[in-house]
């Protein structure tokens, strides 16, 4: 009883769509011989139609020519045909016609698969439903057509639709069943492609921040000669050594922390017990901090001198808070290293245990090469030149064996709490053995490193916060390699969301550009702060990093190594990991391998090992620089290979 | 967890029935159930019966069924053990060969079959059965933005909470929203620990961290239960003991543990005592490297030599499904204990100094005498060795 149904029906159906395919064939097997150039015109035709749907979609007038045109190459081709009705009408009536102009345009894919047909569609609507359904309605028409016997009298309805199908691709230019000639499916491409042209100019919704389309590199090249170059120096040293205070009055005496203020810190600092902090408090300026007296988190400034900009990153010294050190370090062209020069206060400093070893061991190994070492409390040494002297002596010694070159330390004698010798030279007489430069006058010789601006962007996020009412989503930190620019889509890796660059500001104020080296913070839009974290890295988003969830390490060991269990540390990332395996130790001279598979490697030596990451994949890179801690101690620092 | 019955052959091959009490057990028998064994237990199973009219009903029906173990997993935060295999023995609901999911429950009894009991296994039962009073305790281990909450029991280490909360750096002239996002980040935690920890029981919990935010989270979680008036916080107060570590990642476990504060109140424990043989290991390998060797093949020829004073093995590696293998690390075991001159550790592959552990391959060794060139006999066997390793990890 079904079958009988259904056979009818489809009999029916399949009659119908004979005779439209038929209509088809006919129409097309004359088109054949110009259905190419037809396709040409119609894709040069292309981008007209568009334009018009954009600015003034109803109006005719812009598409007469095109559709007479159409109409020309129909009527030429199939004058008989009863597909010319519609297009005749078409003028007649506008209603329907802009509407078909409005479909979006056909895909690649859709192109190939319909191929004349859809490019019709863009022109005549009634032709492409028809056929749009011969095409559609068959697979179901088909089954029960084979079981009506009258079938077999004419072609199948497959037969049909592939007669169609491989006409409208110009394939009866050759006859039936003939592979199309090599030129045919040329211009067809060339078509294809002239048509997705036509697509991408409408496809990108109007951005709503405008990409100004800088040339940074051009631009950077320029500003050069106006611009005082910003350099980013790291205070280090060890707890207690005096690196805020000193930081505090030099800021103080360049004149970034007016006298009110200084004033108030003093009377509150009294209060408690703490006057000699006064100081200390333009860096120290969370409750904890002040009531403690220790730094405990990198603390950003700026000062300007008649010869240069620098920004101060002032980091704690406590062995706890290394990982926020190693966050500043991570930032700076130079380093100023700290020393208590009173006695045993140097020295407890100088042990094994003490932070100015490690910490300078820190910056050399993040790639600072210049650093300045700072003989801080020598008043209290009564400006003694033996102290100073035993002092220079041993750092010396020490910080070549770390790897800086004697050229770039330099030793300069000061007192932060009385502020002699920083950035005003001390009372005549006062240190009559010393005539060198003061400490700014020595910061002003330090020259930032070049950094790479051509490269893709990377950049550690520091700090997430809200920018204000109309930034909601902010972001810090300093670009370390490429260049940016106001309207440029970003990605923070390892997440996949995108941001647009809404606003840069550079040293605080407002830029359309920023290059590596800047301290930047940049205004997101189309981004919630929930995507950003700290320790995420950002690229361009053509241009992104790809995290990694294992590496290969070369690495120096300052501690005993085994397969272990370490905190990784790039910048502001702290992720926990672990060394899977211990590939090789290396020779410090010549890189070549001196033992494959140690069981353990000892402290100074080189060596490469695999890292697992324990969480989510981190964003590192060949070339990033990494620090490994344990237990509390730096045990190794080194590159991602 | 108590032992119910026990029968075994001369061969080694019998039956233990054991009657679980909490949830700590399930870890245990996850350490005896290997593939290949059979496991007895009650189930539950839905049973389709057919009338003759053709119209089915189906029932849920209690049972004891015995299967051949096919599959184990256990899941460690709900402390579950589901084990998967072929019915062995029928009755008259289920044929012989119907596949049946077993989740061993609490308070019930559940028995095992081994072609072999060896004596880390009988070991394994005996520990487990052990009446003596458990220890557990609590952990927080935090660093600014980043806290995660443990239970440690005996033989587990458990990872309840990870907290993590973006915390806006301290900006000049403000620092609020960094002060604000700290007390978020305090009462984050708070909220966790009594939802996680079952406080009451706990023998100490341990705050640990960097710096001073152990000080300040123990000050503000006394503060809030005075506020909220939580008695349970209160009363509990001395069990609260703030600990340094260096980071506020899990394995920072291990750094707390060893802290002489810990070791004080909990120095009977297993896992205090894992965590001291385990330093002592790393301290021998700083200070005599060549008392001081890792891998299978290395320890396994240093107990050729009878040099082992102490062998450290993780229970991961007598997981192993592969019979020999188990078999190696089981003779291991006991060609030490026979040599009367060493000592040796299992420890839990789930407690940090297992996880330790396991990153060396599973199986370490303290020499009475030094050695040397464990390791550098034939290059071929190395390589075997550490592909082994990484099985196992």
């Amino acid at each position: 009883m079904q079958s009988g149904k259904t056979s009818k029906l489809a009999a029916l159906a399949k009659a119908r769509n004979k005779a439209k395919a038929e209509k088809v064939a006919e129409a097309a097997s004359p088109a054949a011989g110009t259905a190419v150039s037809l396709l040409d015109r119609l894709s040069k035709k292309k981008p007209d139609p568009l334009q018009t749907t954009r600015e003034i979609p109803p109006s005719m007038v812009s598409e007469v020519p095109n559709i007479s045109k159409l109409e020309q190459v129909v009527e030429n081709t199939t004058p008989d045909s009863p597909k010319n009705e519609p297009v005749q009408n078409t003028p007649s009536i506008p209603g329907p016609e802009p509407d078909a102009l409005l479909k979006a345009s056909p895909s690649g894919f859709a192109k190939s698969m319909f191929g004349r047909r859809i490019d019709e569609a863009f022109g005549v609507e009634e032709e492409f439903t028809d056929s749009q359904l011969t095409y559609f309605s068959i697979a179901p028409t088909q089954k029960a057509a084979i079981k009506a016997k009258q079938a077999f009298d004419v072609p199948s309805p497959d037969d049909v639709v592939i007669a169609a199908q491989s006409q409208s691709k110009g394939i009866s230019k050759t006859g039936k069943g003939e592979k199309p000639g090599s030129s045919t499916t040329a211009s067809i491409q060339k078509g294809v492609e002239a048509l997705k042209v036509g697509d991408t100019s409408e496809k990108p919704a109007p951005p709503k921040i405008p990409r100004k389309k800088i040339d940074v590199v051009a631009e950077y090249e320029k500003s050069k000669s106006k611009r005082k170059e910003n350099a980013n120096l790291v205070v280090i040293g060890h707890v207690d050594a005096g690196k805020s205070t000193l930081m505090g009055r030099l800021l103080y005496d360049c004149g970034v922390v007016d006298e009110r203020t200084i004033q108030k810190y003093k009377q509150e600092a009294e209060k408690i017990g703490k006057s000699s902090f006064a100081l200390a408090w333009v860096l120290d300026q969370t409750g904890e901090e002040r009531a403690r007296g220790v730094t405990i988190d990198i603390a950003v400034n700026a000062f300007e001198t008649p010869r240069g900009r620098y920004t101060i990153l002032d980091a704690p010294g406590h062995r706890d808070f290394i990982p926020n050190m190693i966050a500043g370090a991570a930032q700076a062209d130079f380093a100023v290293l700290v020393i208590d020069s009173s006695p045993g206060e140097f020295e407890a400093g100088f042990n094994v245990r003490g932070q100015t070893k490690e910490h300078a061991l820190l910056v050399r190994s993040m790639g600072v090469q210049r650093i300045i070492v700072a003989v801080n409390k020598l008043d209290l040494m009564h400006w003694d030149k033996e102290r100073f002297d035993e002092i220079k002596q041993q750092m010396s010694q020490f910080l070549t064996t770390a790897g800086f070159q004697a050229k770039n330390v330099s030793f300069i004698p000061c007192s932060g709490l009385t502020g002699d010798n920083i950035a005003r030279k001390p009372a005549d007489g006062l240190i009559s053995w010393y005539s060198g430069p003061t400490l700014v006058e020595e910061l002003e010789t330090a020259k930032p490193v070049t950094k790479a601006i051509e490269k893709p962007l990377r950049m550690t996020i520091a700090d997430v916060y809200r920018g204000g009412v109309t930034n909601p989503v902010t972001i810090s930190g300093r670009i370390e390699i490429g260049n940016i620019q106001v309207g440029d889509t970003i990605i923070a890796v390892p997440g996949d969301e995108k941001a647009t660059v809404k606003g840069i500001e550079v040293d605080n104020q407002a830029a359309d550009w920023a290059v590596a080296g800047n301290n930047v913070q940049l205004h997101l839009a189309n981004i919630e702060m929930e995507y950003l974290k700290i320790g995420d890295v950002i690229c361009q988003a053509d241009s992104p990093l790809v995290p990694l969830k294992e590496f290969e390490a070369k690495i120096l060991a300052f501690e005993s190594l085994t397969p272990m269990m370490i905190d990784i540390h790039r910048g502001r990332l702290n992720a926990s990991g672990r060394i899977t395996k211990l590939v090789a130790t290396l020779d410090k001279g010549n890189g070549s391998v001196t033992k494959k598979k140690p069981r353990h490697i000892g402290p100074g030596s080189l060596a490469v090992v695999n890292i697992a990451v324990t969480g989510a994949p981190l964003p590192l890179e060949k070339g990033s620089k990494i620090v490994l801690r344990a237990d509390g101690l730096t045990v190794a620092a080194g590159v991602v290979e | 967890m108590r032992l119910i019955n026990q029968h075994i052959e001369r061969d080694g091959s019998g039956t233990v029935t054991l009657y679980p009490e909490e949830p700590e057990d399930m870890w245990h028998a996850y350490n005896l159930i290997r593939i290949g064994d059979t496991l007895r237990a009650s189930a539950v199973r839905r049973v389709v019966s057919e009338t003759a009219t053709g119209s089915t009903s189906s029932s849920r029906v209690h049972m004891n069924l015995t299967i051949t173990v096919e599959k184990v997993d256990f899941d460690s935060q709900a402390g579950q053990l589901h084990t998967n295999g072929r019915v062995k023995d029928e009755n008259k609901y289920v044929k012989v060969g119907a596949h049946h999911t077993l989740d061993l429950e609490l308070n019930r009894n559940f028995t095992i079959g081994k072609a072999e009991w060896d004596s880390v296994s009988l070991g394994v039962v005996k520990e487990a059965c052990d009446p003596a009073e458990k220890a557990e305790i609590g952990a927080v281990v935090l660093h600014e933005g980043l806290a995660n909450i443990c239970l440690i029991t005996e033989h587990m280490t458990v990872l309840r909470q990870k907290i993590e909360v973006a915390i806006p750096r301290k900006r000049t002239g403000s620092v609020t929203a960094f002060e604000k996002s700290m007390d978020k980040f305090y009462d984050t935690i708070y909220q966790s620990i009594l939802r996680h920890l079952p406080i009451e029981n706990l023998k100490v919990i341990l705050l640990a961290s960097p710096g001073f935010l152990a000080e300040s989270l123990q000050k503000y979680i006394f503060a809030e239960a005075v506020k909220t008036d939580n008695k349970t916080v209160m009363t509990a107060k001395p069990k609260f003991v703030t600990v340094h570590c260096s980071t506020g990642h899990v394995h920072a476990l291990n750094e707390v543990l060893k802290s002489p504060a810990v070791i004080a109140r909990l120095a009977d424990t297993k896992y205090a005592k894992e965590t001291k043989a385990m330093e002592s290991f790393f301290k021998m390998m700083q200070t005599d490297e060549d008392r001081a060797w890792y891998g299978p093949k290395e320890v396994e020829r240093a107990i050729e030599k009878g040099a082992v004073a102490t062998l450290l093995v993780s229970n991961s590696l007598f997981r192993s499904n592969k019979m020999q293998e188990r078999r190696r690390y089981v003779s291991m075991v006991e060609d030490v204990k026979a040599s009367g001159a060493g000592e040796v550790m299992i420890l839990s592959s789930i407690h940090e100094s297992g996880v330790r552990l396991d990153g060396l391959g599973g199986v370490a060794a303290i020499l009475l005498f030094p050695l040397q060139d464990l390791d550098e006999s034939d290059e071929e066997g190395e390589t075997d060795g550490g592909n082994e390793d990484n099985e196992n990890l």
